[in-house]
C-alpha cells in the first residue's frame, strides 16, 4: 500500500500539509522551530527569529558551521599537553597508559558534545549530529579516536548527501568495529553490517511476508550484502605508532564473484568491483524509493511527531520522499521543507515529543545561558558532568543502548514518553533543584544556572507579568492558563503586588553588584524557575 | 542598679534558709515545670506567614498609646471603644474576636515589636531575612532548613526512608517554603490538597486531546506515582479527622488549617507545617474609609483570627492541643504614620502571635511608645529579636540542645521562655487553667501575678535559679478568688526567676524571664 501510494502521485504534486507556512509567524511559531531544531533558544533569539521571519530563520538554522575538535584536559591523557587535540595522536604503547589515555580521550570525546550542545550557535547542527548518531547507534567500542571521525563525519555531513554518508559510514573504521566489517572476509562473512545497513540504516525492515522476506529486502540479500562488503580491515587501533585508525581494502579478502539481489532490488546483480563495490550496491539500495520513504519518516519522528497516521504518510512523508529523490538524497532541500511547512507548525504537533535528557537539561541551560566558564580543565570537567548525567537519565550519546538507537524513537507505542519513568523523573527534578538552587558542584567549581543574567534579558525584567509571559514562551511549547500563569507570577512576586516586583527589581538594577538588592531578585528568580522546570509542559517540545 | 545594691536594698536575709527547709527542691520542680510528658519528636508547629508586611499597630493598639496614635494616623485609627480588650493597656482589631476568646483562654500570646536591627524595608529582602533567620546576605538556608540540616545531614539522599516515611515540612500551597531550604535540599514539601497530593504538579495539567496534552497528563500521573510524600501524605489526610465545626469554608486559612489537622490527626510525622496569607502590602484602603474598622486588613485579620480559632477548636477537640504550637510571622511592620491613601506604608517591627495550649499566655514585650512628634517615615523601633524567637522555638518546642540551637544563629541567642506552658499529662490540663501565671512573661519592665488566693495571708518572693530568694514582693492578707498583683521587676537583672506564692495551704512557683 505505501508502495502504491508513492507512485500514485506525481512528483511535483503538494498537499496542503507540506505547503509553505503561511500563518502568523510570532514568538510561538519561532519557539516551536527553535525548540525543534536546537537545544534551547534564549528570549532574544526568539524575538529576533520573530522579526527575521520563518524563511530567513530556517536558513540560516540549515547553516551547519564547522566544528572544534575535544581537547585533552584529563590527566590520563599522556601524549599531548593540556589543551591539544588528541583526535590525531598516537597513543602510549605501555597497555596500563594505553587504557588510561583511552579514559581520558573517552571523557573528553563525551565532555566536547555536551559542549557543543551548550554553546551551541542557533543552528540545527547538534540536533542532525544526534539524529544521526541515533540512526546508526555505534559505541565507541574500540577508540575514541576513530569515534571522534566518526561523530565529526555524520555532524559535517549531516545536511549533506545522504547516499554519500551511508558510504563513507560504511567503510568508516568506527562502523567497521563496531559492527564487525573489520571481520567480514571471504573465509567466514558475518552478515551483522550487511544486517543492519539494511534492517536499520537504509530501506528498513518492513513486515514479513514470507520466510526470509521483510517486504524491503529478503536473508538472500543480508547474505549477499555481507559478501559484497567483504574485505575491509581496521588497522591502527589505539597504535603506539600511527596518528589515526584506518579502514584499507585487502582484495585477498574480498568475495568475488557476482552477487544476485532478491526480487526487491529487481534480482539485480552486483558485479564483483574490489574496493568500490559496497558503493555499487549502496547506489542499487538507494534506488529503491522505500529508502527515502524510510528516512524520511524517521525525520518525521524526530523532528515532528511519532504518530504517522496513513494521512500523514501520505501528505507529509511521501511528499518529502519525493522531494528526497528528486534531490538525489540530498539532505538539506527535505529539511528545508519540513521545517517550512504548513504541517510543522500545525498546533496539533505542537509539543509532541518529550524531551530526551540532553534536550531536558539544555533546554535549562542554553536559554538561561548557563555556560560554565572554569578554564579548560573546569569547564571539560563540567561537561563530562552534565554527559554522565544524561547517562543517567537514559542517554549515554556515544553508547547507544543498541544499534537500533534509543527505544522512545522507534518503541510503538510509547515513544518519547519512553524517556520518562519514575526513577528518571526523580533524576530530572533532582538536577533541576541543584542547577537553581545550590549549583552542581564539580571539583572546585559550582554550575549554578544563570538566573539574573535571564531575568535580565527579558523584554520587561521589571513587569512580572511580561517576565512570566516571556519565561512560558521560552520554556512551554503551547499557552498555559490564566490561571497557571497567575500562580507563577505570584511565586516570582512572592504573592506581593506586581508594583514591589518593580521596584525590587529597579532597586537592583540601579545597583547590581550589591547583593543586598540582588539576592532577593535571584531568590524569586529560584522560587520560579524551580517551578518552570518541574512542570510537566517544559518536559516536552 | 547592680545586683549586689538590689540585695542590699532588698530585705530578705535569711529567707532561703527556710525555703530549702521546708523540703522544696527547685530541682524536681523545675523539672516538672520544663519535662513534657509528650515526646518533642510529636511536637508540630504551624507558622502563618503574613505576606507583604502586616500593620502591627492595626492589629495590636497599645491603648496608652492612643492619644499619639491619633495624631500619627488620624485616618485610619479604629475608635478605641470599638476595639477587643486584652489587658489595660492593650487591644486587639474588632475582627479578631476569635483571637480575644483564645487570648483569654490561655490560647493565645503576643510578642510585642519583634524585629531585626537596621530594619530592611525591601519585602524580598526582609523576607529573606525573616526566612533566613540571619542577617548575613550570603545565609542561603533558612533557619529550619539549617536546623533539619543538623539532625538530618545527609538530606535529600535517601529520603524518604522507613524512618521518616513523611515530608519533614509541609508548605500549603505551590512553594515550597524558604525557611526550610537546606544545603543540599529543601525540607518542605508543597501540597495544595492533601486529598489530592499531585503535588509536584503545581499548575494543572490538562489534556487537551492532542499529543502533547497526552504527554503531559503521563508526566503528571507518573511524577504523583513517584512522588511517595505525596502518597503518605493523602492516607494521612484521609485516615485524619476533623471535628470542629468552626471552620468557615469561604475562609481560604481556614480551609488549610484543617487539612492540617487532618494530616496531624491521621498520623502524618511532619514537624513543621507552613501556610501563607498574602494581601498584607496595603499602601492604600487598608481601612474603609467609612468604617475604619472595615477594609482590607480587617478582613485579612478576621480571616486569620477566625481560622486560627477555629483550628485551635479543632486542635482540642482532636485532643492534640498539647501537641501543636503556631506562630505568625511577617516580613516587617508598617510606618506609625499613615498615608493620605488611608494605608500605610513599609516599615520595621511588628507584633507576633503565638498559639496552641503550650505557649506562654500572656503579653510578652512592652507597648511600643509613640511620640506625638515622630520622624517623617518611622516605623515601630525592634525591641525583640525575631531569631530569639527561632531559637527559642527549638529549644522549648523541638528540645534542640542550646550548643546545636547556637551553631544555627549568627547572634548571641537570648532565650525567651515563650513555649515552656505545658506541663502537658492530660490529668494535669484542668490544673493548668488555675495555675498561676505571670505576665507579660518575659517582661522587660514588671509584671503582673494572677492566681487563684483563698482567703489567707500570702508571701511572694522571687527567687533566682539556685533557689535562693532575692526578695518579698507581697506581704498581706488576700481574699478567695482570681487575684492579680502588680510585681516590681524592672530592677532586676535580665535572667530567669520564680515567684514563689506561699500561704499556709500554698507553695507555688511561677517561672518568668526578665529580659
Amino acid at each position: 500500500m505505501l508502495l502504491s501510494s508513492l507512485f500514485s502521485r506525481s512528483f511535483n504534486y503538494l498537499t496542503e500539509d507540506m505547503q509553505v507556512y503561511t500563518g502568523p509567524w510570532t514568538k510561538a511559531e519561532a519557539a516551536h522551530l527553535l525548540r525543534r531544531t536546537t537545544f534551547g533558544a534564549t528570549n532574544q533569539q526568539l524575538l529576533a527569529a520573530v522579526s527575521n521571519g520563518m524563511n530567513a530563520t530556517v536558513s540560516s538554522i540549515l547553516q551547519i558551521p564547522f566544528g572544534d575538535q575535544p581537547l585533552a584536559y584529563d590527566a590520563g591523557e599522556t601524549i599531548v599537553p593540556q589543551g591539544s587535540t588528541w583526535v590525531n595522536a598516537v597513543y602510549p604503547a605501555n597497555q596500563t597508559q594505553n587504557q588510561q589515555t583511552e579514559n581520558a580521550r573517552f571523557k573528553s570525546l563525551g565532555a566536547w558534545i555536551a559542549k557543543n550542545m551548550n554553546q551551541e550557535q542557533l543552528c540545527i547542527a547538534e540536533k542532525m549530529a544526534f539524529f544521526w548518531q541515533n540512526h546508526f547507534g555505534v559505541t565507541a567500542s574500540a577508540e575514541s579516536r576513530a569515534m571522534y571521525h566518526f561523530l565529526n563525519l555524520l555532524r559535517q555531513n549531516s545536511l549533506g548527501n545522504l547516499k554519500q554518508l551511508i558510504k563513507d559510514v560504511t567503510v568508516h573504521p568506527a562502523m567497521l568495529l563496531f559492527l564487525n566489517g573489520s571481520t567480514n572476509n571471504v573465509f567466514s562473512p558475518n552478515e551483522n553490517y550487511s544486517r543492519e545497513l539494511l534492517e536499520l540504516f537504509s530501506i528498513g525492515k518492513g513486515i514479513q511476508i514470507a520466510a526470509g522476506d521483510y517486504s524491503t529486502y529478503t536473508e538472500t540479500d543480508v547474505a549477499a550484502g555481507a559478501k559484497i562488503l567483504t574485505g575491509y580491515t581496521v588497522t591502527g587501533i589505539r597504535s603506539s605508532t600511527l596518528t589515526q585508525a584506518t579502514a584499507s581494502f585487502n582484495p585477498i579478502l574480498h568475495d568475488n564473484n557476482s552477487k544476485t539481489l532478491s526480487y526487491h532490488f529487481n534480482s539485480q546483480v552486483v558485479s564483483a568491483a574490489g574496493a568500490t563495490e559496497y558503493a555499487n550496491y549502496i547506489d542499487v539500495i538507494f534506488a529503491q524509493p522505500q529508502v527515502a520513504k524510510y528516512i524520511c519518516a524517521k525525520l518525521y519522528r524526530y523532528f515532528v511527531n511519532y504518530d504517522i497516521t496513513p494521512t500523514i504518510q501520505t501528505d507529509v512523508i511521501d511528499v518529502l520522499a519525493q522531494t528526497f529523490i528528486a534531490n538525489n538524497y540530498e539532505i538539506l532541500p527535505v529539511m528545508q521543507q519540513l521545517l517550512t511547512s504548513d504541517h510543522f507548525y500545525d498546533m496539533s504537533v505542537r509539543g509532541a515529543i518529550i524531551r530526551n535528557p540532553l534536550e531536558m537539561i539544555m533546554g535549562a541551560l542554553n536559554p538561561t545561558q548557563t555556560i560554565p566558564n572554569f578554564g579548560l580543565v573546569g569547564d571539560y570537567q563540567t561537561y563530562i558532568s552534565i554527559y554522565y548525567v544524561a547517562d543517567t537519565m537514559g542517554q549515554s550519546y556515544i553508547v547507544p543502548p543498541s544499534v537500533a538507537g534509543w527505544t522512545a524513537y522507534y518503541q510503538e507505542p510509547a515513544y518519547s514518553k519512553l524517556w520518562i519513568n519514575s526513577t528518571y523523573i526523580k533524576k530530572r527534578f533532582d538536577i533541576v533543584s541543584a542547577l537553581v538552587y545550590t549549583g552542581v558542584p564539580i571539583g572546585s567549581n559550582v554550575l549554578k544556572m544563570n538566573l539574573l543574567g535571564f531575568l535580565n534579558g527579558l523584554s520587561d525584567p521589571s513587569n512580572a507579568p511580561q517576565v512570566i509571559d516571556d519565561i512560558c514562551d521560552v520554556f512551554f511549547p503551547k499557552a498555559i492558563s490564566i490561571a497557571d500563569k497567575l500562580t507563577l507570577k505570584l511565586i516570582l512576586t512572592g504573592g506581593l503586588p506586581d508594583f514591589e516586583w518593580t521596584i525590587q527589581y529597579t532597586d537592583y538594577s540601579n545597583d547590581p553588584t550589591n547583593t543586598v538588592v540582588s539576592n532577593p531578585v535571584m531568590q524569586r528568580m529560584q522560587a520560579l524557575m524551580n517551578v518552570i522546570l518541574k512542570m510537566p509542559q517544559f518536559q516536552t517540545i | 542598679m547592680k545586683r549586689r545594691d538590689f540585695l542590699k536594698n532588698a530585705s530578705l536575709a535569711s529567707l532561703s534558709l527556710p525555703f530549702v527547709s521546708n523540703g522544696f527542691s527547685m530541682q524536681a520542680i523545675s523539672k516538672d515545670l520544663f519535662d513534657y510528658s509528650k515526646n518533642a519528636e510529636d511536637r508540630v508547629l504551624v507558622l502563618i506567614r503574613m505576606n507583604g508586611g502586616n500593620d502591627g499597630l492595626n492589629m495590636v493598639f497599645p491603648i496608652d498609646q492612643y492619644a499619639n496614635l491619633m495624631i500619627q494616623r488620624p485616618n485610619i485609627l479604629i475608635p478605641q471603644n470599638q476595639l477587643l480588650n486584652l489587658t489595660s493597656d492593650l487591644a486587639l482589631h474588632p475582627k479578631m474576636t476569635g483571637m480575644q476568646n483564645m487570648f483569654n483562654n490561655g490560647k493565645l500570646s503576643i510578642i510585642q515589636n519583634v524585629g531585626y536591627p537596621e530594619a530592611n524595608r525591601s519585602h524580598f529582602r526582609s523576607m529573606d531575612i525573616w526566612t533566613t533567620g540571619a542577617l548575613d546576605i550570603n545565609q542561603t538556608s533558612g533557619w529550619l532548613g539549617r536546623y533539619f540540616d543538623s539532625t538530618h545531614p545527609n538530606f535529600p539522599a535517601d529520603y524518604p526512608n522507613a524512618n521518616f516515611p513523611d515530608p519533614f515540612a509541609i508548605s500549603m500551597g505551590s512553594e515550597v517554603s524558604s525557611t526550610c531550604q537546606g544545603l543540599m535540599g529543601n525540607f518542605s514539601h508543597a501540597v495544595n490538597d492533601p486529598f489530592n497530593t499531585s503535588n509536584l504538579l503545581l499548575t494543572s495539567v490538562t489534556n487537551d486531546g492532542t499529543y502533547y496534552g497526552s504527554h503531559i497528563e503521563y508526566i503528571s500521573t507518573l511524577i504523583n506515582q513517584t512522588n511517595e510524600y505525596g502518597a503518605a501524605i493523602s492516607s494521612s489526610a484521609s485516615a485524619g479527622n476533623s471535628l470542629s465545626s468552626m471552620y468557615n469554608p469561604s475562609n481560604p486559612l481556614a480551609v488549610q488549617l484543617k487539612y492540617i489537622a487532618q494530616m496531624i490527626s491521621g498520623g502524618l510525622k511532619t514537624k513543621v507545617y507552613i501556610v501563607n496569607v498574602s494581601g498584607f502590602d496595603t499602601h492604600d484602603s487598608q481601612v474603609d474609609q467609612v468604617n475604619l474598622a472595615e477594609g482590607s486588613h480587617a478582613n485579612l485579620l478576621e480571616m486569620i483570627s477566625e481560622a486560627v480559632a477555629a483550628f485551635q477548636n479543632d486542635l482540642q477537640m482532636l485532643g492534640l492541643d498539647e501537641r501543636v504550637a503556631g506562630m505568625t510571622f511577617s516580613e516587617f511592620g508598617r510606618q506609625i504614620a499613615s498615608n493620605g491613601s488611608f494605608g500605610t506604608d513599609h516599615g520595621d517591627a511588628a507584633p507576633i502571635m503565638l498559639f496552641g495550649n503550650c505557649v506562654n499566655t500572656g503579653i510578652i514585650g512592652s507597648n511600643p511608645s509613640i511620640d506625638n512628634q515622630i520622624d517623617e517615615q518611622a516605623g515601630v523601633p525592634m525591641q525583640i529579636d525575631f531569631r530569639n524567637v527561632y531559637a527559642s522555638i527549638l529549644r522549648d518546642w523541638f528540645e534542640a540542645p542550646e550548643a546545636s540551637i547556637q551553631a544555627l544563629f549568627e547572634q548571641n541567642i537570648t532565650y525567651l521562655d515563650i513555649l515552656s506552658g505545658c506541663s502537658v499529662g492530660l490529668a494535669e490540663q484542668e490544673a493548668q487553667k488555675q495555675k498561676p501565671l505571670a505576665f507579660p512573661n518575659p517582661t522587660p519592665t514588671n509584671t503582673t501575678l494572677r492566681f487563684q488566693a483563698h482567703g489567707e495571708q500570702y508571701q511572694i518572693f522571687i527567687m533566682d535559679q539556685q533557689g535562693k530568694a532575692i526578695a518579698q514582693t507581697f506581704d498581706g492578707y488576700l481574699s478567695s478568688g482570681k487575684q492579680e498583683l502588680a510585681m516590681e521587676t524592672s530592677k532586676l537583672p535580665a535572667g530567669h526567676y520564680y515567684f514563689l506564692i506561699t500561704s499556709t495551704n500554698t507553695r507555688e512557683l511561677v517561672a518568668f524571664q526578665k529580659i
